[in-house]
Order: C-alpha cells, then sequence, then structure tokens
C-alpha cells in the first residue's frame, strides 16, 4: 500500500529541508526536485492501481480497521482515495515537480530559499491530503496546511509593496474562509456526533436535520471563496500576481481547484447528496458559476499586467469548473449531469496543466524583461520564440481549440449545459467569447513588432524551458486522445463520485 | 533616542528575577512536556512554556544578548529535527498502519504499565519530538520579529 507514502514523502522532505540546506544551495535544490519527483512516481503508482482496479482505496491510520472494537461505526482517521482523487493527486503531484524543477533557476536571485522550498513542499503535502482525506477535520488540517504555506508564498518577496499588500489580504479573508468552514464542521459533529465522511453520509441521509442545511450552507460559502468563484474573487486577483510565477502556476492550477472545487464536489456528492435535496445545491452552484463565468473572464479583457489578466482568466475557468459540477449535482443521476461531471472533472486537470504553463510563460517574461505590463512588451515572438510558441499552445488550449486539450472538456460542459439549459449554454459561450477576446490580445502583443526593451531579451536557460516545454507535450498529447481520456478516465470517475453509496460501503464494509 | 533603549535592556530586579526563574519556567516546561501522556498538557503546551523562558530571556536581558548566544541554523535544524523524529515514530509501525502504537503493542520500551510514565508506546517520543518543534519554532520566531528592522529608516 504506497497511500501513506504520499504524505510521508513530501512531508519528510519539508521536515529534513531545514538540515539539508545546512550543505549548500545546490543540495537543497536538488532535494527539492528530488522529494517532488519522488511524490510523483508514487502518485503515478496510486493512479495507476486505483484505474486499473476500478475500486476504491481506503487505508486507516493506526489500525487494520477503521471500526472501533465491538462497535459498528468508524473511529479512526480513514483516508479513502477514489478515481476522482486519484486524478487530483496525480496532477498535484505533477504540477508541484514542474513547479519545483523551474523555481530551481527563476527563483535563483531570492534570498530565504530554504524556508522557500519547505513551504512548497507543504503546500504539496496539504493538496495531497485534502485529495485523499475521507475525515472531515483531516480534511480541515490539510486545508490550513494548504492555506497559511499560500499565504507565507504569496508575500515570499516581502521586499516588493504588493507582495505584502496581496499576502494580507489573502490572509485575512482566507481566515475568515477557513473559520467557516470550521463552524460547518463544528455543527456537523454536534449534530451526528462523527467525523467521517462516509459515516457522516449516512447518518445525514437517515436523518437529515436543519443543522445539517445550515452546516452545508456554511461549507460553500467558504469552499467557494477557496474556489475564487465570483462575489469572492477578490483576493485571487492580487494574490496570483504578487506571487513568485512559479508559485502562481501552483496557485491557480492547483489550490483553487483541490481547496476550492474539489472539496465542494467532495462534500455535496459524497456527504450531502443522500440527504438533502441536490437539485437546489446544484442550481446555487450553477448561479456562481454563471457570475463567475461573465465577470471572470470579462474582467480578463481589460487587464494591462499579464499576470492579472491570467488571473482573471482563471477565475473564468473556474466558472466552467463550476457550472459542470452544479449540473452534475442539478441533473444528478441522469446522463446530462454525467457528461456535466465528466466534463468539470477533465475541465479541471486541462486548466491545471494549462494554467501553470501560462504562469511560468509569463515568469520567464518576467524574469528575462523585468516587466509584465503589456503596453511594454511587444514583439517578444522575434526573440523568444520557444517562450512564445508555448504561450500560443497554452492560449490555444485554454480558449478550446480542437487540436488542444482544452476542446474536449469545454464541449463536454458546453453539450451537456445546452441539454440541460439553454441560457446557460448561451451564457457559457459568451464566456469563451470574452476569454478568446483576451488572449487574442496578449497574442498580437507577442507577435507584434520588437519595442525597444524586447530588443535586449534573450531565451530563458534549461532549467526554465523544460518544465514549459514538458507542460506543452502532455497539452499536446491530451489533445490527441481527448475522447478515449474522457470515455476511459473523466466518466467513470464522474460515475464513482455519483454513486455515494460505494463511496460508504467502502469504509463501513457490510455495516 | 539613546543607547539604553536600543539595547533595550531591563533593570536590575527584572534581570535578577529573570535569572532565578528561566530555569524554574524551563524545568517546569519539560515536565509538562515529558509527562504530557499522564498529566494535563503535551507537546505544544509544554514546548510553549520552554519559549516563554526564552522570551522572558530576550526581554530581560535584551536583544544583544540574546544574539550572541542565538545560532540560527542550529534552531533551525532542531526544528526540522523535530518533525523528522515525530514522523520516524509515526512510521515505526508502517508494517501495519501508518502511526500504528506498535511500541505499546509489542515494543521493547515505552509499554509498561499505564500510568507510569515509561508507557503509552510512542506518545513521550512524540510529545519530546512537538515540544522541540514548538519551542524551536516560537523562540526563532521572536528573535526574528525581535531582530527585524528599526521602525523607521
Amino acid at each position: 500500500m504506497m497511500l501513506p507514502y504520499l504524505i510521508i514523502v513530501p512531508l519528510f522532505g519539508a521536515f529534513a529541508l531545514p538540515i539539508i540546506s545546512l550543505a549548500g544551495k545546490k543540495a537543497r535544490e536538488l532535494w527539492a526536485v528530488l522529494i517532488t519527483a519522488i511524490t510523483l512516481g508514487v502518485a503515478a503508482e496510486l493512479f495507476y492501481t486505483v484505474w486499473k482496479g476500478g475500486e476504491i482505496l481506503v487505508y486507516t491510520l493506526g489500525a487494520k480497521s477503521p471500526l472501533g472494537n465491538g462497535v459498528p461505526f468508524p473511529i479512526r482517521i480513514v483516508w479513502e482515495v477514489d478515481l476522482l482523487g486519484a486524478i487530483f493527486i496525480l496532477m498535484v503531484a505533477f504540477v508541484a515537480f514542474v513547479a519545483v524543477l523551474y523555481s530551481t533557476e527563476y527563483m535563483r536571485h531570492d534570498t530565504g530559499l530554504e524556508k522557500y522550498y519547505a513551504l512548497v513542499l507543504l503546500l504539496e503535502v496539504g493538496m495531497l491530503g485534502i485529495a485523499m482525506t475521507g475525515d472531515l477535520f483531516n480534511f480541515y488540517v490539510f486545508m490550513e496546511i494548504m492555506s497559511i504555506a499560500g499565504y507565507a508564498l504569496v508575500a515570499f518577496r516581502n521586499d516588493t509593496w504588493e507582495g505584502i499588500e496581496a499576502g494580507i489580504k489573502y490572509m485575512f479573508v482566507g481566515s475568515i474562509a477557513s473559520s467557516f468552514i470550521l463552524l460547518g464542521i463544528v455543527l456537523l459533529y454536534g449534530q451526528y456526533g462523527t467525523l467521517t465522511m462516509a459515516y457522516l453520509a449516512k447518518m445525514i441521509a437517515e436523518n437529515p436535520t436543519f443543522t445539517a442545511k445550515v452546516a452545508l450552507g456554511l461549507l460553500i460559502g467558504g469552499l467557494l471563496f477557496k474556489s475564487g468563484a465570483v462575489p469572492v474573487h477578490m483576493w485571487l486577483a492580487d494574490a496570483h500576481p504578487a506571487a513568485p510565477s512559479s508559485i502562481s502556476a501552483m496557485l491557480s492550477g492547483l489550490v483553487i481547484k483541490i481547496g476550492g472545487t474539489y472539496a465542494l464536489a467532495r462534500m455535496a456528492f459524497s456527504v450531502f447528496s443522500t440527504g438533502i435535496d441536490t437539485r437546489t445545491i446544484g442550481w446555487v452552484i450553477i448561479l456562481f458559476a454563471c457570475a463567475t463565468l461573465i465577470v471572470g473572464n470579462a474582467m480578463a479583457v481589460i487587464q494591462t499586467d499579464m499576470k492579472r489578466l491570467f488571473a482573471f482568466s482563471s477565475v473564468g475557468q473556474i466558472g466552467y469548473i463550476l457550472l459542470g459540477t452544479g449540473i452534475g449535482l442539478a441533473a444528478y443521476g441522469s446522463d446530462v449531469g454525467n457528461i456535466a461531471l465528466a466534463g468539470a472533472i477533465y475541465h479541471t486537470v486541462n486548466h491545471a496543466v494549462i494554467k501553470a504553463l501560462l504562469f511560468l510563460v509569463a515568469g520567464v517574461v518576467i524574469h528575462q524583461l523585468g516587466t509584465k505590463n503589456l503596453n511594454e512588451l511587444s514583439g517578444i515572438a522575434r526573440k523568444m520564440p520557444v517562450t512564445s510558441f508555448a504561450f500560443l499552445v497554452g492560449a490555444a488550449a485554454i480558449i478550446g481549440l480542437p487540436p488542444m486539450n482544452g476542446f474536449a472538456s469545454k464541449w463536454l460542459i458546453y453539450e451537456s449545459s445546452a441539454l440541460f439549459n439553454p441560457l446557460v449554454a448561451v451564457i457559457a459561450v459568451i464566456g469563451t467569447a470574452f476569454s478568446l477576446a483576451a488572449y487574442i490580445r496578449v497574442l498580437f502583443t507577442f507577435l507584434g513588432r520588437p519595442s525597444e526593451r524586447v530588443m535586449k531579451a534573450k531565451e530563458p536557460g534549461k532549467a526554465m524551458l523544460v518544465p514549459m516545454l514538458l507542460l506543452v507535450a502532455v497539452i499536446i498529447l491530451m489533445g490527441l486522445f481527448p475522447w478515449f481520456i474522457s470515455d476511459r478516465i473523466m466518466i467513470p470517475a464522474a460515475k464513482m463520485l455519483e454513486n455515494a453509496g460505494t463511496y460508504i460501503s467502502a469504509v463501513l464494509g457490510g455495516a | 533616542m539613546n543607547r539604553r533603549s536600543e539595547q533595550s535592556e531591563m533593570g536590575l530586579i527584572v534581570k535578577t528575577t529573570a535569572r532565578a526563574t528561566i530555569p524554574l519556567i524551563g524545568i517546569f516546561g519539560t515536565y509538562i512536556v515529558s509527562h504530557g501522556h499522564l498529566t494535563p498538557g503535551g507537546g505544544f503546551q509544554g514546548g510553549a512554556t520552554i519559549a516563554g523562558a526564552g522570551i522572558l530571556f530576550l526581554i530581560a536581558f535584551g536583544f544583544g544578548e540574546m544574539k550572541r548566544r542565538y545560532n540560527h541554523h542550529l534552531y533551525s535544524a532542531l526544528e526540522g529535527l523535530g518533525g523528522l523524529v515525530f514522523l520516524g515514530a509515526a512510521m515505526l509501525g508502517l508494517g501495519v498502519a501508518f502511526f500504528y502504537n506498535t511500541l505499546w503493542h509489542s515494543g521493547p520500551f515505552f509499554n509498561g504499565q499505564p500510568g507510569t510514565l515509561l508507557s503509552a508506546g510512542y506518545l513521550p517520543i512524540m510529545n519530546l519530538a512537538v515540544g522541540l518543534k514548538v519551542f524551536a519554532g516560537l523562540v526563532s520566531a521572536m528573535v526574528a520579529v525581535a531582530a527585524y528592522r528599526r521602525w523607521k529608516e
């Protein structure tokens, strides 16, 4: 069983880092790359096992069985990984590895790097833990590990005013959102007396109370904040531009999805769907999703700061993921709902890879040219062809052009939303039109006549180019087999998520 | 303002009292950490208590004295070591499960009569590790705050 090694390896890496870094700069960079590479290996192995076996892996901390001695209910912390969790674990481990590899060159001019790598590894621990846990309070703890590492990393360049400002903003509002989630968990524990998600789902199904609805409201509120949905997206547009680019890639590609949309789907489907009317929850999420789609993509069009544009585009793409999840809930159990949910999962993975690539490109531009203002950047394509090619692939993929991976996932979401409610589909298409406008603008900037500032630019070193090309390769490879991936991986994952009964019985056994 | 306020040393009474109380606080904190499995308290509470002794030292004798006795690398490494020991104790029973208390069930030591000091399996080890980590972390944080640039520049 390799499930605990997903936590042990990066945690060991983070704890050992202060001791390793006594050996010098090279040692700690090598250590961080090595640790994330091993984690990626474990994650790939885990994904293969879950995908091949088609069953939910359950791991109990402290004993063989989650159930107490002579009682039919679970008393221990359980980790429960279904196909959805395995997909997210693989995605987290991959993007984290790429980001760490990238930061060996990108962060070279900064100080305090032993703290940087320790925080990155802790961020990874938090995200992996969220994806694998089957215990509500364990989920909260991992969520806080992820969030606090995120606050510190956003404010990592503390000699710049924007880093500090964004860090304070993110931390203040993020802590309030976390306490909403904690309050929801407290209410559920007070009402039902258990924190295991599977057992809680069974209890809610037997006795759906008003307290459970209040708790669900608090959880949705906190998790929508963490995912950057529209009324509470303001922290994201500051935090992502201010963070170092390797961190923006992880924040935008992973943190808002693991801590936001994944947790939301897990709560709604695995914990609450058996006891509470999914139609209502679905429509609430759809409303937020539509607002997020329009506002996020429309705000992206008017930005002049490259990373801020990508940040607002992330908000817009979160709208698609929420839309898929919402339709999956509102049309629970039907084919339309299933396809929408599969589209949401697929789009999460695609967007994680694409947005990581785009932020890494932005990082290269800042690193080589010292500005991220789009008005000063015309004509980069002449001087930095590889970087511009990577951007072209990323932009094409995020809009959803057919040879790239973004096409299939967006198609699934369009198709299911059109079948579900044509008005929602219209809103989704309007959002994409805005997104197209935003990226075409950047593309024309890249391809224009070289400005004076750009004339001296050149390509970055290998440690920054290789991660970008790795992501480009994944985008194109995933784009070549879209329907294979959707039929073999995403739709089974959506089916597994919808089937709360197997999620419950995996922990409780026959009981 | 003047040299005295820059070094922020306290008066003679405070210093003498600190000399007397810092060992007592340290011993009490160690007691809380090592009896975490028997009495209220444990790694975090005891570690924070010992860190209180460090902070009293910092305030009573001033930052200049603290700087001479504080080694950043040592404390950083100690904090990492605390985490590693915790993780190592959790991995002892990995043959059965992560966090399986193998010392308690079949271990060579720490498996005495419940209620005695050498019982409770890996719990005393984990308490010591957490205490070390909390102490090193809190003292480092306070020294870093005290060492921060002056009010104006």
